[in-house]
């Protein structure tokens, strides 16, 4: 019903406005917007791996949780359809990975993770994926990687308008409307969307006698939420910005294979608000950035009688500026203030903590911008208490004409969360910062022809995270986190990509493969089993292709999942099995009465793969989604 | 020229890529039975199983000690136990392994475990005991943990018939003469009561203060009733507000005879087994394991063994004892044997979390 009710309002617009038929990409980045963060300039020795609009376009209808797990191999550990989903990047926890949306950390102040599931992409113009520990750049948290989502504009694009609905199975029921103003110096955009879906797949139920074929339960979901930003173009050198992201989630949590029943629901609700000015002069820039994030997160379980409440609220601030002393050399200075407040029953209190930091980046270059030296350092304090100095110190080149080296050895932090800290009973005030070094090296190779691009990858990293807190039993049998655990990861990345382009067509085809060890190197009792053992939930082996066939407008592309063996117990002992499946979209555009229009489909798991990631966590078997885009751009006149 | 250069180092790449997908399957584990193997004279061990989502398994370790099994109902019958599985018991020889957080009991033959139905409808289960050839006790939580019951079971039918209303959290249970005495260990709350069933008539009998989150109970040779209390935690969870306490109650006029509370207001203590002649109890206390002969009137300070365990067991045909150690509660747990007199005798390898012994 809503679906036909957009369409009809869309055509109704469409008529009003003239149409206009506009070929440009339907989101693009606004280069101005992406030089401001620091990555760019400082991040120059970290392997990078960018997923640009078209991608993002072709997950439009999916959240960050799916198209990290098909497009990236960070390993993506999903409890089901359309539920909790979390990161590990190069074999560390989930905890260890910044998610930083436009350079603001997500990270919960009270768990360290942030359910990737609740992200949607559509919300999103470019995600990079930054590989290695940098928290001299972004602090706490960015020990395996750092996810950065991006928003971003182009002025004088006139007036847009974007609708997006799409049906698949289970009763997914997806719609999405995005409004755009875009003037000389303004650009004012809504997104909206709303997501429902019963996911009451089928699965076998491998747990149960005689493994019946069971239907999912209380895995239905709703969601919805809006995204608004601004962006004004005060002069010809300041840049000013809001954005206000609400969302609301209401799912229920549905129960395991090994499980009877389950009736908790969980409910998300966040309000985040955003502001940033920019003075960028020939000679030096200033960025001025505040957000404030209120996060609630409601659960209720009947059976359990568990109903609780958990509130956060984070104030920051950043202040940072960037010049050059001669013309080999960009230095950046910065300081942020972060003001995180939680409450939840399982604390006596609602508690506070502040946290300060002075950071600071240095970059050396030549004058072609081949070869680059980058140094960055950050102090950081909690509560005027001085934290671990964290530094990072890089080079990148371009050697043989085709090859590009990146080395970076970077130190990183992980602050204890609020629950580490105050939960009743078991928190332990006394915590100190997860810690260590990471050093990594990736060596890739490029050559464009005339109608090929050719790039290969290869990377290898190295990281020891000490004193990781792991929650274990204390004397009196209470569990309580204590920093007894070391963990050393390692690995091998590589990547391959083959791009054919004509006029007419766009063949790409692109593989990746990871090797990874992440293990505990610390003895916690004598003849401890778990010593040089795999991490649980860390795939060794992971691997990923994608093939893509473009033409006249139809796109096909297929792409391919294969995650390895998984141990589920911390000795080893006990694994879950590797899997693989493969996934489908087919898409057409065409212009009609002006409009740029896509309908595509997307099937999901189409070797009808039963597949687990998390044990005993139920995936649905073949599935699919058809869907309709409609864009509509009339340019200034 | 080029084009080729570009092929051969394409080749190349893909080569390395799939050279480099070693396989690095894990091993079998050595101590999964064979599906036709019998279970007699041993103790089989339930092993809760990691937190979550997984699954519990059942070991099964000889009396000699010569062999393990591990996992032996999924062995024999190919699917799993289910989450949290808490105990077990063997009755008229059918086994009945209570799995808490799937809420339901799995019944098997007690020598092949070849299974034999499942009894649902439970919310979180945790004691099984048999009353007769056709019915069974069995002590829940309730939703929350807030509201414990004991559910008459027809072990006919494989159904639950009644519920009977306890103190909260229902935990362990024994039987003298046609009444059952059941140990109210507060659940995910507090209690400090045990509750007297009539095992004819189902009746509530009577229910008698012990003191705070009693959960563990057994019978002496003279039909009297032991029942450790854990304590109670502050609001905090920082100190014991009450100290834990052994009591002993009359098994026929159910007067306290005896109540010897625990000094420390930090260690709870636990895990209270019988020798085979019952006339001596055992409990772990401060990291330790304590005697106290059943004529004692005061509690022991000098200890049998000087370490606790997750789960205590004690064989009836030979007074050995048997403690787990659940290690991190994330890998394989131990079970380490020791004679009557706590001379350590041998530690084996079983499932995550031991959390019980049934011996047979």
């Amino acid at each position: 019903m809503n679906f036909f009710r957009h369409t009809l309002i869309l055509s109704l617009c469409i008529c009003m406005l003239n149409a206009y038929a506009q070929n440009d990409s339907l989101k693009q980045l606004n280069v101005v917007e992406i030089k401001a963060t620091r990555s760019l300039y400082f991040s120059s020795a970290s392997k990078f791996q960018v997923i640009d609009s078209a991608t993002l376009e072709r997950y439009s209808n999916n959240n960050l949780a799916d198209l990290l797990s098909r497009e990236s191999m960070v390993f993506i550990k999903s409890y089901g359809l359309g539920s909790l989903a979390s990161s590990s990047f190069r074999g560390a926890g989930s905890s260890h990975t910044a998610v930083l949306w436009n350079g603001f950390n997500l990270q919960s102040s009270m768990h360290g993770m942030i359910d990737l599931s609740l992200i949607p992409a559509n919300f999103l113009n470019t995600v990079q994926l930054q590989f290695g520990s940098a928290s001299a750049l972004w602090g706490s948290g960015a020990v395996g990687g750092a996810i950065h989502l991006n928003n971003s504009n182009t002025f004088n694009k006139g007036v847009s308008i974007y609708s997006n609905n799409s049906f698949g199975s289970f009763l997914d029921k997806q719609q999405q409307l995005s409004f755009e103003l875009s003037k000389k110096r303004i650009v004012s955009t809504l997104k909206l969307f709303n997501h429902d879906a019963k996911n009451d797949f089928e699965f076998t139920n491998r747990a149960q006698y005689g493994k019946p074929i069971q239907r999912q339960r209380n895995a239905e979901l709703k969601q919805y939420g809006l995204l608004q930003e601004n962006y004004i173009q005060i002069n010809q050198f300041q840049l000013l910005n809001t954005r206000f992201w609400y969302q609301y989630s209401d799912r229920g949590m549905p129960p395991s294979m090994t499980q009877n029943m389950n009736v908790a629901v969980q409910k998300d609700e966040s309000s985040r608000f955003t502001s940033e000015w920019q003075l960028n002069k020939n000679k030096y820039s200033v960025n001025v950035r505040a957000a404030y994030f209120d996060e609630k997160l409601y659960y209720e379980d009947s059976l359990s009688a568990l109903f609780s409440k958990s509130h956060s609220q984070s104030a920051i601030v950043e202040l940072e500026t960037k010049f050059s002393i001669t013309k080999y050399d960009i230095i950046n200075i910065g300081v942020n203030n972060t003001n995180n407040t939680a409450y939840t029953e399982s604390y006596n209190n609602r508690y506070n903590q502040n946290r300060s930091s002075v950071f600071a980046s240095y970059r050396l270059h030549t004058l072609n911008l081949k070869w680059n030296a980058l140094l960055n350092i950050r102090q950081e304090f909690i509560n005027n208490k001085a934290l671990p100095f964290t530094s990072s110190f890089g080079i990148d080149g371009n050697v043989l004409k085709h090859f590009f080296l990146k080395l970076n050895v970077a130190q990183h932090y992980r602050i204890p969360t609020f629950n580490d800290l105050y939960w009743v009973p078991g928190g332990n005030p006394n915590l100190l910062p997860e810690s260590g070094w990471s050093e990594d090296a990736t060596i890739s190779y490029k050559q464009a022809l005339k109608n090929v691009q050719v790039e290969l990858e290869a990377a290898a990293f190295n990281r020891e995270i000490k004193n990781w807190v792991i929650w274990q039993p204390d004397v009196s049998g209470i569990w309580s986190p204590q920093n007894v655990q070391e963990v050393w990861s390692r690995g091998l990345e590589y990547k391959l990509r083959v791009d054919y382009r004509t006029s007419k067509w766009d063949v790409q085809l692109s593989g990746l493969y990871n090797y990874v060890l992440s293990t505990n190197q610390k003895s916690l009792s004598t003849n401890d089993v778990t010593l040089y053992k795999q991490l649980i939930y860390v795939p060794i082996q992971n691997a990923q292709g994608n093939f893509l066939i473009q033409f006249k407008g139809t796109s096909v592309s297929y792409n391919h999942i294969y995650v390895g063996y998984r141990y589920t117990s911390s000795d080893n002992k006990n694994y879950i099995k590797p899997y693989s499946f493969g996934n489908i979209r087919v898409s057409h555009d065409f212009v009609f009465t002006g409009a740029k229009i896509k309908v595509y489909t997307q099937l999901n798991n189409v070797f009808n793969e039963q597949y687990e990631i998390i044990e005993y966590r139920a995936m649905p078997l073949l599935n699919y989604q058809l869907g309709l885009a409609i864009y509509f751009n009339e340019k200034n006149k | 020229m080029k084009t080729n250069k570009i092929l051969l180092l394409t080749a190349f790449a893909v080569g390395t890529i799939f050279t480099s997908c070693k396989k690095d399957d894990p091993e079998p584990d050595p101590t999964t039975p064979a599906a036709s193997t019998t279970y007699d004279n041993g103790v089989f061990v339930t092993n809760e199983g990691p937190f979550g989502s997984g699954t519990g398994t059942l070991s099964f370790i000889s009396r000699s000690g010569a062999t393990v099994y591990n996992d032996i109902f999924e062995a024999r019958n190919t699917f799993p136990l289910g989450n949290i599985v808490q105990s077990m018991s063997i009755h008229n020889n059918k086994g009945y392994i209570v799995v808490n957080n799937s809420g339901k009991i799995e019944v098997v033959d007690g020598t092949s475990m070849a299974t034999s139905g499942t009894i649902t409808g439970f919310t979180y289960p945790r004691y099984f005991l048999g009353i007769d050839n056709s019915k069974a006790f069995v002590t829940e939580w309730g939703t929350g943990g807030l509201v414990g019951s004991v559910k008459v079971v027809d072990l006919t039918t494989k159904t639950i018939t009644a519920t009977i209303t306890t103190g909260k959290g229902a935990e362990n249970m024994v039987k003298v003469g046609n009444k059952v005495f059941v140990a109210c260990g507060g659940g995910f709350d507090n209690d400090s009561v045990v509750t007297v069933i009539d095992a004819l008539t189902n009746a509530v009998d009577t229910t008698i203060f012990v003191g705070a989150n009693p959960s563990y109970i057994q019978v002496d040779a003279n039909n009297n009733v032991w029942v450790l209390c854990k304590g109670k935690q502050n609001a905090t969870w920082t100190a014991l507000e009450q100290t834990g306490k052994l009591v002993r109650l009359n098994g026929t006029s159910y007067s306290t005879e005896l109540s010897l509370p625990f000094s420390s207001t930090s260690s709870q203590p636990t895990n209270l087994v019988v020798n085979a002649a019952k006339t001596t109890l055992y409990y772990n206390y401060s990291g330790k394991l304590y005697a106290h002969a059943i004529a004692a009137t005061s509690l022991n300070a000098t200890a049998t063994i000087n370490r606790s365990f997750y789960a205590l067991g004690i064989d009836p045909v030979n007074d050995q004892f048997y403690g787990s150690d659940a290690v991190d509660f994330s890998s394989n747990g131990k079970v380490v044997r020791y004679t009557s007199a706590g001379v350590t005798i041998d530690s084996v390898t079983v499932g995550v979390i031991p959390g019980n012994f049934y011996f047979k």
